[in-house]
């Protein structure tokens, strides 16, 4: 099967790829450039750990082919912290105790980050219903929430 | 996932000519497709993308009605504020799909062309009374929702035609979509209950009920319907309309639930969702 | 407050940079060079004999680079089925490819010939002589054939007199329990103390019940993965994502007849375990022979439908249980019998039977259970294993007691708790514990003694015990010259433990946290670690910590001395320096000088060692209460309130603390409400996460939780494990609010809208 060229940016930078079309954007992102801290967990869209933003929407990457990410603006966990700081939910997860084994965090926090770029102003009720794609075994997600809502207060307060 | 040849045509023209080929199928938001593809329950020679046609997302208002492109993400449909507000029941069943992630890449046209009957926006266009437009090489057609089923992934699609919007004529004065499951969120639908009222000082003019994972396709339960026109909204009448409704349904007993806690549950949720869509119009 | 500076405190984690950077490296994200791709070739059939195993077409597909079965195992230990499956799923063969999509497709092509043979999921049919056999036609006694049949034995044994009449008579007793020849038995557990008859005779009421708990997945996030890398001197490293590195090791080491210095086992960060990551499992030894096979490294990834169809999820069971009571509120006997799906080999955890004893004095108690082979795939620990179903059958059954002699449940149960001194039924005397305290605050917490509830709302509570295993550990402490200190060791971290250690060391040896560092070994260099799990980590590793840091501490002093000549018993280590005590002016030497010193000295650098294995446990309690409202119509139950407090005997990182209890709360509310593995015909029906469900942040409301301090003895600060209890009651708490709302009870878990419109059903709604 033929592969296809692709242009891929990602966290800023730029990757001239060949791959087969039967890649997801996950299996790109991992295999291919090495960017692991996004996470496969199910590869079926249903855990969220693989979440992403592309074009400043969250997707689960292991529900795209990479050949349809062509020239996308595509951010992934390693991408967040910039020179050297923490993005806020980063370092609002650390203080809450936000996680636990981590597998889950880095789409945890995509999927936080896509929402509050959308819009910070959002209730703890909307938060849970919009975070539901992503799971979370060890916390329970009372302490992932407070890191949420306090790190939704601090974009708020510095916007 | 086995290997195909992937496309990415700029008309509709080109993507129905490849799409009529064997072993073709069509990705629109790919949330369906990518799944089957790894699961080998769905196995194409060659995929073709409708990412890269224009004209084909979008929601439009024209006057009364409202038209959605096929390609429009069901994220988008349910945000959108004429949706929510004239056809509520069906922006309710866009957000009932998967999560936000999961919206973001779904689209429409893809969440009907796949025919689940469990769909979650299907009841929703449905009572909307939807028009379903499709292209092909050959030109383009229309039909209404409720014929576009024939069976569990089944439609009247023939090769080569693809769905490119749905049309909405104008709507309800209020509608309503319950969803029933397990989970708040990321469940699929146990069966699903979207109801539209019209009404004119207290009397229903027009009632439309829809029903999803019922039967082997999507359904209206057009005897319930009939017993709502022309009256008002009594307990009685809402009782009749709920067995009504749960005698058209024909459900299957699976790993979620049996058959008869099916037929249960759409007499129980046809009458809340009345309920609500008479409270909202 | 407390008197210490950094235990205690909620200290951010060792590792929380990395976590929130995707910076960790979990198994999945290791790739040595030249790394190809394993796919398990698995059983499309939960039970058939296997006529032929044909890989000649996998291994004409370009990309295939070895391919192997149970062939390739020189110790014939059974890593591939051979002539017979038992489940769905059951490994048969394994492909290596350098792609992963390519090793997919050549999984597809082995060729199996089946011979399909009826299958057996159910206990209750399985016991019966028309099941299907997993391992031949072998029997066990229920419990009244086996009370006979002992009986037979003695009086047969005392050849002085003569019983055949006695013995006629029993053998003829025996007749009356056909039912009770049970086939496919894996394994059995009884326990007797007082004398259970009696006991229900002395009673004004005994109830009766049966409970079905379903076979639950531990869903860690993180599949299983090892990543495999044999050279060309034989040596063996495997990256694997495991709550124990040593128990992998010896577990390969068996498996192929190798010493153990032949083998490395790098454990990675690991995405969650819950006691389904322990020992060698199912990915570790593929990985080891297709490495071995094709001298390439070789990563075997399962995908989250293979951790449902060949995972080693929690057991299942059927409990019946029967308690007896007095009018005043005394439970004076309990009977159960349980069945536990151990699936194709034995295990599960039939021994947990024995907490439907829960806290209470119980001056009559009987227990007889069962393991049971089903066509699924076999079982392992989750998180206090055994216990959350035999509490679930204990507490919802003390929950119908207390409703039928009109007694409030919490002081239903705080009126039978035991204390210290209080004999266990069937074990020992209480230590000191605290569970009334616990149960206590957990009821003030959730204001049950005023709690009010709406129409369909309800409340209910229910308590859990478990005690802390411990096990064999090693530390090191290494003091730096300047002042900086090193701690090394081999225990896996889960879920802050490494924070937990480095925590224990800062305060010893008095320096900020932040001065400390913690590094893993692998098996090649750290200490000897028991694995990570069964609530161990914080009573073996802070134990062991102690230890080391203590050693590190007498050596700081020692070199203070020689320094400052004075006499060790002047001096004093506080914030980071030695002191003499009293001395004006004050008189110190920091540590960093010390670290310095020591490297020209007689007894070189600062090197403190623990080595720890084996102190009594003490047990703690969970103890929860929540709301709920049920939706009449449809079956639907919303969680209002969830309130869990558990007796930590000390908290050394009450954040990690708080974070154990709120997760370990949540998986007991999924137990109960909404998971569930569920079997057809041919074996797991639901392997993904759209039909097996875990809950998601929409199904819960925050969950708050209250810490209890009851000291253990020999914990260290006083210290329990707190991982396990957190469990245990959730599924009894669920389904007694639930009860509570709606007059009804559940006794077939999980508690679904349909099962709870059917028993409103039955019960005339």
């Amino acid at each position: 099967m033929a592969k296809h060229p692709v242009s891929l940016k990602v966290n800023g930078d730029e990757y001239d790829l060949l791959i087969e079309p039967r890649k997801t954007l996950l299996a790109v992102l991992r295999d291919t450039i090495g960017l692991t801290g996004t996470k496969e967990g199910c590869s079926t869209g249903d855990c969220g750990a693989c979440t992403v933003i592309v074009d400043g929407k969250a997707v689960t990457s292991c529900m795209v082919l990479g050949v349809t990410v062509s020239e996308k603006e595509i951010t992934t966990i390693e991408g967040l912290a910039s020179d050297g700081e923490l993005h806020p939910l980063q370092q609002a997860f650390i203080d809450t105790g936000g996680y636990q084994c981590g597998f889950c965090t880095p789409g945890f926090i995509m999927a936080s980050k896509a929402l509050l770029d959308e819009n910070p102003e959002r209730s703890e009720e909307e938060f849970r219903y919009e975070l539901g794609g992503n799971i979370c075994r060890c916390t329970g997600y009372t302490k992932i929430l407070e890191a949420v809502l306090k790190a939704a207060e601090e974009v708020r307060t510095s916007a | 996932m086995k290997g195909f040849e992937f496309f990415e045509p700029t008309t509709l023209a080109e993507a129905s000519q490849l799409f009529a080929q064997e072993h073709a199928q069509l990705l629109a938001g790919g949330t369906d497709l990518v799944i089957g593809m790894k699961a080998l329950t769905e196995t194409p020679q060659s995929v073709i993308s409708l990412q890269k046609i224009p004209g084909l997302d979008g929601i439009t208002t024209e006057g009364d009605s409202i038209s959605i492109g096929a390609m429009t993400k069901v994220r988008e449909v349910e945000l959108s504020s004429d949706i929510q507000n004239h056809h509520t029941a069906l922006a309710e069943g866009a957000s009932e799909i998967g999560s936000v992630q999961i919206r973001n890449l779904a689209t429409i046209g893809g969440n009907i062309a796949h025919a689940s009957p469990a769909a979650d926006t299907v009841a929703g266009l449905l009572v909307a009374d939807a028009q379903v437009d499709i292209a092909s090489a050959d030109g383009e057609r229309s039909v209404a929702i409720d014929e576009l089923f024939t069976g569990p992934g089944q439609t009247v699609l023939a090769p080569g035609e693809i769905i490119t919007r749905f049309r909405l004529p104008s709507p309800a004065s209020g509608s309503h979509y319950i969803k029933h499951k397990i989970r708040e969120v990321m469940d699929l639908a146990f069966i699903g209950v979207a109801a539209a009222v019209n009404l004119d000082n207290g009397t229903i003019t027009d009632a439309r009920i829809g029903l999803a994972a019922v039967a082997p396709t999507p359904i209206r339960a057009t005897e319930a319907e009939n017993l709502l026109r022309g009256n008002e909204l009594t307990a009685e009448l809402l009782q009749q309309a709920g067995e009504a409704a749960a005698a058209v349904a024909s459900p299957i007993s699976d790993l979620r639930c049996s058959a008869e806690h099916r037929k249960e549950m759409v007499d129980v949720l046809t009458r809340r969702t009345l309920q609500e869509a008479v409270a909202r119009a | 407050m407390s008197e210490y500076t950094v235990v205690g405190q909620k200290v951010a984690r060792v590792d929380a940079v990395e976590k929130v950077t995707g910076a960790a490296q979990y198994g999945a994200d290791v790739h040595p060079p030249g790394m190809l791709y394993g796919k398990i070739v698995r059983s499309k059939h939960a039970h058939a004999n296997i006529r032929s195993i044909d890989t000649s077409e996998a291994e004409k597909l370009p990309g295939v680079r070895a391919i192997v079965t149970q062939d390739d195992v020189p110790s014939g230990r059974r890593v591939f089925a051979t002539d017979k499956v038992l489940y769905l799923g059951e490994p048969l063969a394994a492909v290596a490819a350098t792609d992963p999509d390519v090793a997919e497709e050549a999984a597809e092509l082995v060729k199996i010939e089946y011979e399909v043979l009826p299958v057996v999921q159910d206990v209750m049919e399985a016991i019966q002589p028309s099941a299907p056999r997993l391992h031949g036609d072998a029997t066990k006694d229920g419990p009244n054939r086996r009370g006979i049949s002992t009986q037979i034995r003695r009086l047969s044994r005392d050849k002085e007199n003569d019983h055949s009449d006695e013995i006629s008579r029993l053998e003829a007793a025996l007749e009356e329990y056909p039912d009770e020849v049970y086939y496919n038995i894996s394994a059995e557990s009884h326990s007797e103390a007082g004398d259970v008859e009696k006991g229900f005779a002395e009673s004004d009421i005994v109830v009766e019940d049966t409970y079905v708990i379903p076979r639950v997945h531990q869903t860690y996030m993180e599949p299983h993965v090892s990543v495999a890398s044999a050279d060309s001197s034989g040596k063996i490293t495997v990256w694997a994502s495991t709550q124990g590195p040593f128990a992998i090791r010896s577990g390969i080491a068996g498996t192929l007849g190798i010493p153990l210095t032949q083998i490395n086992v790098i454990g990675t960060t690991m995405g969650g375990g819950f006691g389904g990551r322990f020992g060698v499992i199912i990915t570790h030894i593929p990985a080891v022979l297709l490495s071995q096979k094709t001298g390439r490294p070789v990563r075997v990834q399962m995908t989250r439908e293979e951790e449902f169809i060949d995972g080693r999820p929690a057991p299942g069971c059927v409990i019946k249980i029967k308690t007896g009571a007095t009018n005043e509120g005394h439970i004076l006997a309990r009977e159960a019998l349980a069945f536990w799906d151990s699936g194709s080999v034995s295990g599960a955890s039939i021994g947990s039977t024995i907490r439907v004893r829960g806290v209470y004095k119980i001056p009559n108690l009987k227990v007889d259970a069962y393991g049971v082979h089903t066509n699924k795939s076999g079982t392992a620990a989750y998180r206090a294993p055994g216990a959350p179903q035999a509490i679930f059958a204990g507490e919802s059954q003390l929950d119908e007691i207390a409703e039928r002699i009109g007694m409030d449940p919490v002081k239903f149960r705080l009126m039978n708790m035991r204390e210290e001194g209080d004999l266990v039924p069937a074990g020992a005397e209480e230590p000191k514990v605290g569970y009334k305290e616990t149960l206590e605050a957990v009821a003030d917490a959730a204001g049950w003694w005023d709690r009010e509830a709406e129409e369909n709302q309800g409340w209910g509570v229910a308590v859990g015990d478990w005690t802390n295993g411990c096990g064999p550990g090693g530390v090191y402490v290494s003091v730096h010259e300047d002042g900086s200190v090193r701690i090394f060791h081999g225990s896996m971290d889960i879920t802050g433990t490494d924070t937990m250690i480095s925590q224990i060391i800062a305060e010893i040896l008095t320096v900020p946290y932040g001065n400390v560092t913690i590094r893993r070994g692998d098996t090649d260099s750290a200490p000897y670690s028991t694995g990570s799990g069964g609530s161990v980590v914080t009573f073996t590793m802070g134990n062991t910590a102690k230890l080391a840091a203590e050693d590190a501490h007498q050596r700081i002093l020692e070199l203070a001395s020689e320094r400052l000549n004075m006499n060790v018993d002047n001096l004093e280590l506080k914030e980071g320096a030695v002191h003499v005590v009293s001395a004006d002016p004050p008189k110190s030497i920091s540590l960093g000088e010390l670290g310095a010193y020591s490297l020209s000295t007689t007894g070189g650098p600062i090197v403190g060692k623990g080595s720890f294995a084996r102190q009594p446990s003490t047990p703690a309690l969970a103890a929860q209460i929540a709301k709920v409202e049920v939706d009449p119509g449809t079956g639907r139950t919303r969680v209002l309130k969830l309130i869990a407090s558990q007796d930590v005997g000390y908290a050394i990182n009450p954040m990690a603390v708080e974070g154990q209890i709120e997760g370990g709360t949540v998986q007991g509310y999924a137990w109960a409400m909404m998971e569930e593995m569920q079997y057809g015909e041919n074996g797991n029906v639901n392997p993904g996460f759209v039909d097996y469900r875990v809950p998601t942040s929409a199904d819960l409301p925050t969950v708050e939780s209250v810490i209890v301090e009851v000291p253990a003895p020999n914990g260290p600060y006083g210290a329990k494990g707190v991982g396990e209890p957190p469990i245990t009651p959730t599924l009894a708490t669920m389904a007694n609010a639930v009860k509570d709302a709606i007059g009804v009870r559940v006794t077939e878990l999980p508690i679904k809208p349909e099962k709870v419109v059917q028993a409103l059903k039955s019960n005339g709604h």
